[in-house]
């Protein structure tokens, strides 16, 4: 189309009116004319006009065929198809608004579901070319992800040819004080100079860490986020340079990162990827370089290009080698690089791909069920149709007309569709389950409403096709004839119409099956003993600033004078310290200490979680002991030394044996009193609700602790609501040490529940996704049992007259529902039998082939479509004979 | 009205361009012009008129506006446009070159081979 042509048919689409009034005017004009002229040539003037008219041709076809010149015939039938339908729409509201919700319930989901699916796995990560960023861990055969240490880090810094830089970071929190309000603790990181530069992010003011920064002595520095820039230090512009007050120690600002840069996460006393750390300062290598044991540092670098991290790992695998021939630490370890975007989204990459397949296929129901409707209703106008036809409706244009009013079915459900994915995608973000990652980036977004687009023009297509081409190809004379009544063509449509429904039927027993796996593997967690009891119990995070508390005396004082106080609080049952609490993901673990009498299997050693824990620790978090006793005062520094274990540890050490008075070292070369007895066995608690297993653990008292355990967890148990108890465990702290912020108050059972989320969140949407595609399908199975009871009214009475009971009918009618049920039913549970791998690491203590799931399932579906065939066999009973003999 | 032509597939649209390039013309007149300048051997069907007529406004070959016809009616007359003249001259070298053509080749003889 010339420019010529644009500017004339947009014209005719704003001054339509005009142009159409125009167009009369300019043809009268002519038939005026030549009728004048017929006249002067002698012909009689009533006959003139009648003559003119006659040469000129129909008026209307004269019209059309102008308009057709000017390019608007297609959109003038378009706008009448749409009138049409529109029409034919609003002549059968419930029709039109079950057809209309069901897509817009369908369409909503799969927009909601995508918009997740966009945000988590489509997005790039926020880090320029982020294809690049790799994580290191280290691999050995018990532990598949273990961090670095910060020596071999500078070996694989100085040997690999792999990435551009490569850099470590280990979260390590700081109190900033001394701003004349309560201390706040800072989520920080330390980092090695290269951390930025692997992440592709400048700060916004000064500068990142150089060498020099890492050599202990010079490590006084710090870069704080954009948020605390602005909320500590009112976004002061001469922050840089400044001396601020971390841990009682005075740290200068050297720079500040932009707004909104991420952390890229980390699974070490793991913070979540986001927006999450508050300050970085710089990782300073101190000790001896040697001791190569000591695993806390992650490694994230960013690969040189044309490098993949198959590559690079390989690079690292041989240095590790090298490392391995020098230092006795490093035997054992390979190790393991995933590229940055798996390691964030990879635990819920699976996750998110079968939601999207559970409403796919709840959009794939509502299809085949509109597809139905759809058919049912073109059975009930094949007369209409038929008249169509004769009157020389030609079959293209039936079926552009047929597609319209699917179409515009579709859109509308599209449309509404949009709203809900709006709501529900908020809906979703706000029930997301804890740790969720790029949870940020979730929106509905302009892709998202074209994927929606599309898949509301898809779906209309698909849906209408089928009846479109059947309603198109009627023959006008049977159609007239007929009504459509057990004419060849309404059985194959009745046909049809039940295989449509046994598809639907089998497609919603799949997501059933995997709705109740899912619901069976929920139960079955909640089931489970976690070990502790959440319930009334308040926790708090201490970290108390290694300048003022250099000591175990120290430390272990703090706390021992913290907890006494506490005691004397009113509503306290029970309050202990301990380290690594349940469920958090924080699990410190401990190899090659020596079990008297015991060797450990050849290339293994002994190894478990170790923590600290204060008296009364056990009482208050409700661990309960097993065997043996709790600690008690008298396991202080200078008595004998204790340790309590778990019943896992008690077990796998001591098989057969009671490992109550069993001792255990933490030295090469022991004397007495290095050895620490085991004086109690107690209760197993898991790593996570769902590992398979806990993990063997130990715990040293507070008082006996070998090293300063600053951070601890304070854990009040009280009679009632212990968030009551909150400010009195401030000003506890406050009257110790004022310096000191009391961090993460959490209630025990919002830790405990968060464990749920996932499986929570999971089960929710694939059970509501089940629930709709069970509705849809008992509507496809009303709808199918509906029309053929209606149908087959005439010979429902010829029986009644033969002697039919109603009993007789009713069970006829209910005996087609069911047996196409059935075969749903058995099609559908293939299927899941087929297809349940799909689910297995979703699901916790059974497998989605989970026999009990697939009887419950089948005995779903057949009642559902039981109750959905029971109104219409209802109806049958009613038949009269009379009726049927009349009309026949 | 004497013996008539049958008009060749393709040559309204010509016709037409030629019409108004002599002066702007109602469509009647169009058809009245046309007629009239063949020596009323040439008779257009009505009803394809005006089809073509709007079909060349919407190529931009010609262009309307409403004025008074010689019975003092309001009619919507056609004037070309430069696109339209541009296209009329090609058109006629076309015709011309083609119709020389034919006419060669219907006039030859045996004896020209």
């Amino acid at each position: 189309m010339n420019l010529a042509r644009l500017r004339s048919w947009w014209k005719w689409v704003v001054k339509r009116k005009q142009l159409e009034g125009d167009m009369d005017a300019e043809l009268l004009f002519h038939i005026k004319s030549h009728a004048e002229d017929l006249v002067r040539r002698g012909v009689p003037e009533a006959d003139a006009i009648r003559q003119a008219r006659i040469a000129l041709g129909g008026i209307e076809s004269q019209k059309d065929a102008m308009r057709d010149s000017v390019g608007h015939r297609w959109s003038d039938e378009l706008w009448l198809d749409l009138r049409y339908a529109a029409r034919m729409l609003g002549k059968n509201p419930t029709f039109t608004l079950v057809i209309v919700l069901t897509l817009a319930l369908s369409i909503g989901a799969n927009s909601a579901i995508f918009s997740l699916i966009d945000g988590v796995l489509l997005k790039p990560l926020p880090y320029p070319r982020a294809e690049q960023i790799a994580r290191v861990f280290y691999r050995s055969t018990s532990y598949p992800k273990f961090p670095l240490n910060p020596w071999d880090f500078l070996d694989f810094r100085g040997r690999n040819r792999s990435f551009e830089s490569f850099a470590i970071y280990t979260h390590a929190d700081v109190q900033l004080s001394g701003m004349g309000s309560d201390p706040v603790k800072l989520s920080t990181f330390q980092i090695s100079s290269g951390y930025f530069r692997v992440l592709g992010v400048q700060p916004a003011r000064g500068r990142e860490f150089d060498f020099s920064e890492e050599r202990p002595g010079n490590g006084n520095v710090v870069i704080l986020s954009d948020r605390v820039w602005r909320n500590q230090f009112e976004a002061a512009p001469d922050i840089l340079g400044r001396k601020v007050l971390l841990d009682s120690q005075a740290y200068t600002v050297v720079g500040v990162m932009p707004a909104g840069l991420n952390h890229p996460g980390n699974s070490y006393n793991s913070i979540a990827y986001g927006d999450t750390v508050d300050a970085w300062t710089p990782f300073t290598f101190s000790g001896n370089p040697n001791n190569r044991g000591s695993h806390y540092v992650e490694g994230i670098g960013r690969l040189k290009s044309g490098v993949t991290v198959e590559q690079a790992a390989a690079d690292f695998n041989g240095i590790m080698v090298e490392l391995a021939s020098q230092h006795e630490d490093d035997k054992g370890w390979t190790i393991y690089m995933v590229p940055l975007f798996r390691e964030i989204v990879g635990s819920v990459h699976k996750m998110l791909l079968v939601l999207l397949g559970a409403v796919g296929l709840v959009l794939l129901i509502a299809c085949v069920n509109a597809a139905n409707l759809l058919l049912a209703r073109a059975a009930a106008r094949q007369k209409e149709i038929a008249v169509r036809a004769a009157l020389g409706a030609w079959r293209g244009r039936l079926l552009r007309q047929m597609l319209t009013e699917s179409l515009l079915i579709s859109l509308l459900g599209g449309a509404l569709g949009v709203v809900l994915a709006i709501v529900g995608v908020r809906a979703l973000v706000f029930f997301l389950p804890a740790g969720f990652p790029r949870t940020e980036a979730i929106h509905v977004n302009a892709f998202v409403l074209s994927f929606t687009a599309l898949v509301a023009v898809g779906t209309g297509l698909l849906f209408g096709l089928v009846p479109a081409v059947q309603a198109s190809q009627i023959d006008p004379k049977q159609g007239l004839h007929e009504g459509g009544r057990g004419s060849s063509g309404s059985i194959r449509q009745t046909r049809l119409r039940a295989v449509l429904v046994v598809g639907e039927v089998g497609l919603a027993c799949l997501l059933l099956v995997g709705a109740g796996a899912m619901l069976r593997s929920f139960m079955n967690l909640l089931r489970l003993d976690p070990g502790f009891q959440p319930q009334h119990v308040l926790t708090a995070e201490i970290a108390l600033p290694n300048a003022n508390y250099k000591t175990t005396d120290n430390v272990a004082g703090f706390y021992q004078r913290l907890l006494n106080n506490l005691n004397t609080l009113p509503g306290v049952r029970a309050v202990g310290a301990g380290t690594d609490l349940p469920w958090t993901g924080y699990d410190e673990n401990l190899g090659g200490f020596t079990i008297e009498g015991k060797t450990p299997p050849p290339h293994e050693e002994f190894h478990a979680r170790y923590h600290t824990a204060s008296a009364d620790y056990f009482r208050a978090i409700g661990i309960p002991l097993l065997r043996g006793r709790f600690f008690n005062d008298q396991d202080s520094k200078g008595e004998p030394r204790v340790l309590l274990i778990n019943n896992v540890m008690a077990r796998r050490y001591w098989p057969g044996e009671d490992a109550v008075g069993k001792r255990i070292t933490f030295d090469d070369k022991p004397k007495d009193s290095d050895w620490f007895r085991v004086v109690g066995v107690v209760g197993d608690v898991k790593d996570t609700p769902g590992s398979k297993e806990a993990e063997p653990a130990f715990w040293w008292p507070v008082l006996q602790e070998p090293f300063p355990f600053a951070n601890m967890t304070i854990v009040l148990r009280g009679d009632s609501d212990p968030a009551l108890l909150t400010d009195a465990l401030r000003s506890k702290v406050r009257e110790l040490d004022p310096s000191l912020a009391v961090a993460h108050v959490r209630l025990l059972d919002r830790v405990a529940d968060e464990q749920f989320s996932t499986s929570r969140f999971a089960l929710f949407l694939i059970g509501l996704f089940a629930a709709l595609a069970l509705l849809l399908a008992a509507i496809g199975i009303y709808g199918v049992i509906s029309y053929s009871v209606s149908q087959r009214m005439p010979e429902f009475g010829m029986r009644v007259a033969l002697g039919a009971s109603s009993w007789n009918l009713l069970k006829m009618v209910m005996k087609q529902g069911v047996l196409l049920t059935g075969i749903g039913v058995a099609i559908g549970l293939g299927c899941a039998l087929v297809l349940g791998g799909v689910l297995d690491n979703l699901l916790f203590g059974l497998s989605a082939r989970d026999p009990l799931t697939l009887i419950v399932v089948g005995a779903i579906a057949v009642v559902t479509a039981s109750l959905a065939s029971l109104p219409s066999a209802l109806r049958a009973t009613a038949a009269d004979p009379m009726t049927s003999l009349r009309a026949e | 009205m004497g013996k008539q032509v049958d008009l060749l597939q393709g040559t309204l649209d010509m016709l037409i361009l030629k019409a108004v390039s002599l002066g702007p013309l109602h469509g009647y007149g169009v058809l009245l012009r046309i007629q009239q300048i063949s020596g009323e051997q040439l008779e257009i069907q009505q009803g394809s008129l005006y089809p073509a007529l709007y079909r060349l406004e919407h190529q931009g070959l010609i262009k309307s506006e409403w004025g008074e016809s010689e019975n003092r009616r309001k009619a919507k007359f056609y004037r070309l446009t430069a696109a339209g003249r541009r296209q009329l001259q090609s058109e006629t070298d076309k015709w011309n070159r083609l119709a020389a053509v034919i006419v060669g080749i219907l006039n030859t003889k045996p004896e020209g081979i």
